[in-house]
């Protein structure tokens, strides 16, 4: 039953994209209503499987016809396969009127279709070959679908970015399938996983341990999908192409990364250094993308750094073995940034009409007749700031588990809901409302919801995609570091956080941000407004590559 | 007697500079029937060159092809030329077949090598279509084929991801055969394979912009003509033909 479900998943939108293209022509706008109900009975039917899977049916493999076409639908492939088919669904029904006087709707459907089953079809890849054709496809289809409007020659311009970004990215991937191919002897996800548990060490590869080598491998491929430093700058310039499929990249492909690495959490669970650098690149990604996003006045190019920084985050979280917490962020990130970047139109339109500024105290005081704000003890607000965040995160986690915060995993996460907590209670400093306290316990309040939502089903994830408990340990020792180097980190982050808050009250009770800005600031502020220049030099390097290309043709008379 | 015939076979599974033969020829060869039997027979000549003996193919000159397939990928990103393009493609393929010649027998590399080269043959075809309506099938000329050919961009489209190792068609099975080939021989070679691979697909993508993309030129539609319907479903049933195929043979992973 569940391998007929996985396959008429896969098979609806193939046959849609079929029907839609050999229909087009005597149904006209009409053919898109094939693609939504395709679309829909995949939503069911995924819907139907997660629903068994939870029921406790059987969770195995279904092979098709041959070695290389094998479905594997466990935990982690069931639930994909429902958010990419809800994801899909909505970007196709925003598609029917959004698309409605564009040239080649017809065609935009059917690519949207091949793209969902594509995707679907990689997350339920259950043997390598199917997963790098599936990993190939949807970096082609990306590359057409961000081009749709062929007259556009910037669009295609940014679409190459994405193409080649991703075909850097499935190059590592072919490589890690033929290694571990050679060294198992089949291309079974499953089997391979077995076998490699039992003897992790068994095979050596330019000198690294089979599982090392590979997870740098599959690292990669998850980095260049996933956006991630150096590899980045695709991301936030495909705003040319159709909103429906930035919503739909921005909220279900680039966070193929965060897939990738769970699909091969077997691998990584058998890894020494690597889930350390996937952390520090993880970590470099989403600090570079948010401050990146704050210095953005293009609300869409904004969005593309702030996807980039939620990457970071979930690349992140797998480097500290946190694996089922990042797939429920890929999945709260795909439905928040979806929403956002499906309303950025609407968003666009009503800032022309109102810019929403707010107005300055010294107006409101004069013109309006406002009562003055009387500020609140900064040390107060300081020590507010620090202390309540940490409490709610301390007593939510003990909860789950009293001895969670052995996991150095859980430490660093921690200190990650530290600071978005102190940060929220800041800004809410900062309003400068009339009712402050009020404002606070809000904010706070919220917090705590958030948390304690987060914490649950974080927890639940953990449950339901990483049932062996055995594995969940051997992850956590994976990205675990030395104690007493984690220790001293741990100790000098935390002064860290406290002096800097401090430092921020303390700056904005002075009204630091009023004295001029010195020439190091500006530089600053000029490398980010510039991106680090990074686009400049891919496209020196770029021209340069071309030009010894030609040069060389010359040189050898064009044969 | 045995160099000479490893020789022989280095001009016809063409490796530089013995390559530049071809390539010439190819370039002075106007005619397409002539350009297609040409495609059809030079590797086959060499593979029949190359199982005329029984010596083994020694292992500079599986650098040599190596070279000489990165060579041609590199040169390609600068081409304009859909003609040109599709001789260097094809070099740079029937270069890295040698890495297959030592552990395959004779019909198996002739059955790769028929079936890496009908996605060149089209592409020819397709070119000599741009030839008749333009004058020239050069990249970046006309532009904006999408909007005044539709039917022709698609095919277009298709054998150009075919020609590059786009999964499914015969080209990216027959890739990921020769890297597995390769890998416990020469490991070092699997990272060249990959870059020749990411060159293949960058030149592919840059002649497609410069065909399909941007605004047609004002005018154009009643000079120029799309390819009948009948003709792009005789494109589409060969392609489909070909992942068919491709998709059969490809259980030879087993």
């Amino acid at each position: 039953m569940m391998s007929k479900l996985i396959l008429l998943i896969i098979s609806l939108p193939l046959l849609s994209a079929l029907l839609t293209h050999l229909l087009a022509g005597q149904l006209g706008r009409c053919v898109a209503r094939i693609s939504v109900a395709a679309i829909l009975l995949s939503v069911i039917s995924s819907a139907v499987l997660l629903g068994m899977s939870l029921s406790g049916d059987l969770v195995g493999e279904s092979i098709a016809t041959s070695p290389w076409t094998v479905l594997f639908y466990d935990p982690l492939s069931i639930l994909m396969t429902l958010v990419i088919s809800i994801i899909s669904l909505i970007v196709h029904i925003y598609s029917i009127r959004y698309m409605a006087e564009e040239s080649g709707y017809a065609r935009f459907f059917v690519l949207l279709d091949l793209m969902t089953a594509s995707l679907i079809l990689m997350v339920a890849a259950g043997d390598l070959i199917t997963l790098v054709i599936a990993w190939h496809f949807v970096g082609v289809l990306l590359y057409f679908l961000l081009g749709h409007d062929t007259r556009n020659t910037s669009a295609y311009r940014y679409a190459f970015w994405t193409f080649i970004t991703y075909r850097i990215g499935d190059l590592p991937l072919v490589l890690a399938a033929v290694l571990l191919f050679q060294a198992y002897g089949t291309w079974s996800l499953p089997t391979i996983f077995e076998q490699m548990s039992q003897n992790p060490n068994a095979h050596e590869v330019f000198g690294l341990a089979l599982p090392e080598m590979v997870g740098i491998l599959i690292a990669l491929a998850a980095f260049a999908r996933s956006a991630q430093f150096l590899l980045h700058t695709w991301l936030p310039y495909t705003m040319e192409g159709p909103t429906p499929v930035s919503a739909l990249m921005h909220a279900g492909i680039v966070n193929a990364g965060g897939f990738l690495i769970n699909r091969f959490a077997p691998v990584f669970a058998n890894t020494s250094d690597v889930l350390q650098w996937v952390f520090i690149v993880g970590f470099i990604s989403a600090v570079i993308g948010s401050v990146l996003m704050l210095t953005q006045n293009d609300i869409k190019k904004s969005l593309g750094y702030s996807t980039m920084g939620q990457m970071g985050f979930m690349v992140m979280e797998c480097g500290i073995a946190a694996f089922s917490l990042a797939i429920y962020h890929l999945i709260v990130h795909g439905v928040f940034k979806g929403t956002l970047f499906l309303s950025a139109g609407s968003v666009i339109n009503a800032t022309r009409k109102n810019d929403g500024v707010p107005k300055d105290d010294l107006y409101t005081f004069i013109v309006e007749k406002r009562p003055g704000i009387t500020r609140k003890p900064w040390l107060l607000m300081a020590l507010i700031t620090l202390a309540v965040p940490l409490a709610i995160l301390v007593i939510s986690h003990l909860f789950i588990s009293v001895d969670y915060f052995k996991k150095q995993g859980a430490i660093i996460l921690l200190f990650f809901g530290w600071i978005t907590g102190a940060q929220l209670i800041f800004a809410t400093y900062r309003t400068r409302t009339q009712n402050l306290w009020r404002l606070v316990f809000i904010s706070i309040l919220s917090f705590a919801v958030v948390i304690m939502g987060y914490i649950f089903i974080s927890h639940a994830f953990d449950l339901y995609l990483y049932p062996d408990a055995a594995l969940r340990e051997q992850l956590y020792a994976a990205a675990s570091i030395d104690k007493i180097r984690f220790d001293i980190i741990v100790a000098i982050i935390a002064v860290a956080i406290v002096i800097s808050w401090l430092m921020a009250y303390y700056s904005e009770r002075i009204g630091v941000e009023q004295k001029d800005k010195s020439r190091w600031w500006k530089t600053f502020y000029a490398l980010f407004s510039r991106e680090f220049y990074m686009t400049d030099l891919y496209t020196r390097l770029t021209r340069n590559i071309l030009a010894t290309s030609n040069k060389l043709n010359v040189w050898l008379r064009w044969n | 007697m045995q160099d000479m015939t490893l020789l022989l076979t280095a001009l016809f599974l063409p490796l530089f500079p013995l390559s530049m033969v071809f390539n010439a020829l190819f370039t002075r060869i106007q005619h397409v029937a002539l350009r297609v039997i040409l495609l059809a027979t030079w590797p086959q000549i060499g593979l029949a060159i190359l199982f005329t003996t029984d010596t083994a193919v020694p292992t500079w000159m599986l650098t040599w092809a190596l070279i000489t397939a990165l060579l041609y990928a590199f040169r390609m990103l600068a081409l304009r030329d859909v003609g040109q393009w599709t001789s260097f493609l094809a070099t740079s393929w029937w270069a890295v077949l040698w890495l297959l010649a030592t552990d395959h027998n004779q019909d198996t590399l002739q059955l790769y090598a028929i079936g890496l080269t009908i996605p060149f043959i089209l592409l020819t075809l397709l070119s000599a279509n741009l030839i008749k309506q333009f004058g020239a099938a050069y990249s970046g000329l006309h532009g904006g084929l999408a909007q005044s050919m539709p039917r022709f961009s698609g095919v277009l489209v298709v054998v150009i991801l075919a020609s590059i190792a786009t999964p499914l068609f015969p080209n990216f099975f027959i890739m990921l055969k020769i890297i597995l080939n390769t890998s416990s021989a020469m490991p070092i070679a699997i990272l060249v394979l990959l870059v020749i691979w990411l060159l293949w697909s960058w030149a592919g993508v840059r002649l497609l912009q410069g065909l399909i993309v941007g605004t047609a030129k004002p005018g154009s539609e009643g000079e120029v003509s799309d390819i009948k319907t009948a003709t792009s479903w005789l494109y589409a049933l060969i392609l489909i033909t070909l992942v068919a195929g491709s998709v059969y043979f490809s259980g030879v992973f087993a």
